[in-house]
């Protein structure tokens, strides 16, 4: 037997605009107590363990998904100001907000 | 050259459409639209649809009971009043009527999970044989 745990890279969706950054994670089944996000350095990784069983007692009569632990990792924007990531998992959907440095803002410059 | 003619050319379809398969039938439903994928479950007192909708919460979908078949639809926010059309609908084909009023819809983390009971048998009546 195999126990090699199997992960599944989820489906993701990345944004910028003006002020920052975006990354919405398709993560259905999983729970925030069964996701860890860290940063190292300037990547993001993601572990999720689905939580997600089949009903006991029942037959399987289609199947178009499984029960899939999720992993990823995402290197970061050179402008994104990782101080300033913030994390929100609702619904199965992980939504990372991060801003970019100030530094890198447009600057509006008063004309004398 | 008797092994080449042994070989059954649409062989394939089989192992590609045939239920252990799974991993390809998910690739199916994905690919085939923005369809959420399903997984069917049944017993002899009701049938359970479990589907992925990361994201989305009761607000989101509508949920049609047919006497014989269920219909899930997205529910598009109605703009200015008018009522735009849903971005996907999947009707699934059910084996048996079901009780309508004991059917119940739950999401948990992005998997909405529909449990459908069986509707008891009108008119059916045991006649003891004298």
């Amino acid at each position: 037997m195999n126990n090699e745990e199997k992960f599944t890279v989820p489906s993701t969706q990345f944004v910028e605009n003006p002020e920052g950054y975006e990354l919405k994670v398709a993560l259905p089944g999983i729970g925030k107590e069964d996701a860890e996000l860290h940063v190292e350095g300037r990547t993001l990784v993601l572990r999720a363990r689905s939580k997600y069983q089949n009903p006991a007692g029942f037959r399987q009569v289609a199947a178009e998904f499984e029960h899939e632990s999720y992993a990823m990792s995402a290197d970061l924007p050179e402008m994104a100001d990782v101080g300033t990531l913030a994390a929100k998992l609702e619904n199965g959907l992980l939504t990372v907000a991060i801003k970019k440095r100030p530094e890198t803002q447009p600057r509006k410059i008063d004309i004398l | 050259m008797n092994t080449i003619m042994n070989i059954d050319p649409w062989g394939f379809l089989d192992d590609l459409l045939g239920v252990p398969n799974r991993t390809f039938q998910a690739m199916r439903a994905r690919a085939a639209g923005r369809f959420p994928p399903v997984n069917v479950f049944l017993d002899d007192h009701a049938i359970l649809l479990d589907l992925q909708l990361p994201g989305k919460t009761a607000k989101d979908v509508s949920l049609t009971l047919e006497p014989q078949a269920v219909v899930i639809a997205d529910k598009p926010a109605a703009e200015g009043g008018k009522e735009a059309r849903p971005a996907w609908s999947r009707r699934l084909d059910l084996p048996f009527r079901v009780d309508a009023d004991k059917a119940n819809a739950k999401f948990t983390d992005g998997i909405l999970r529909i449990e459908l009971p069986k509707a008891e048998r009108e008119g059916v009546k045991h006649i003891a044989i004298q």
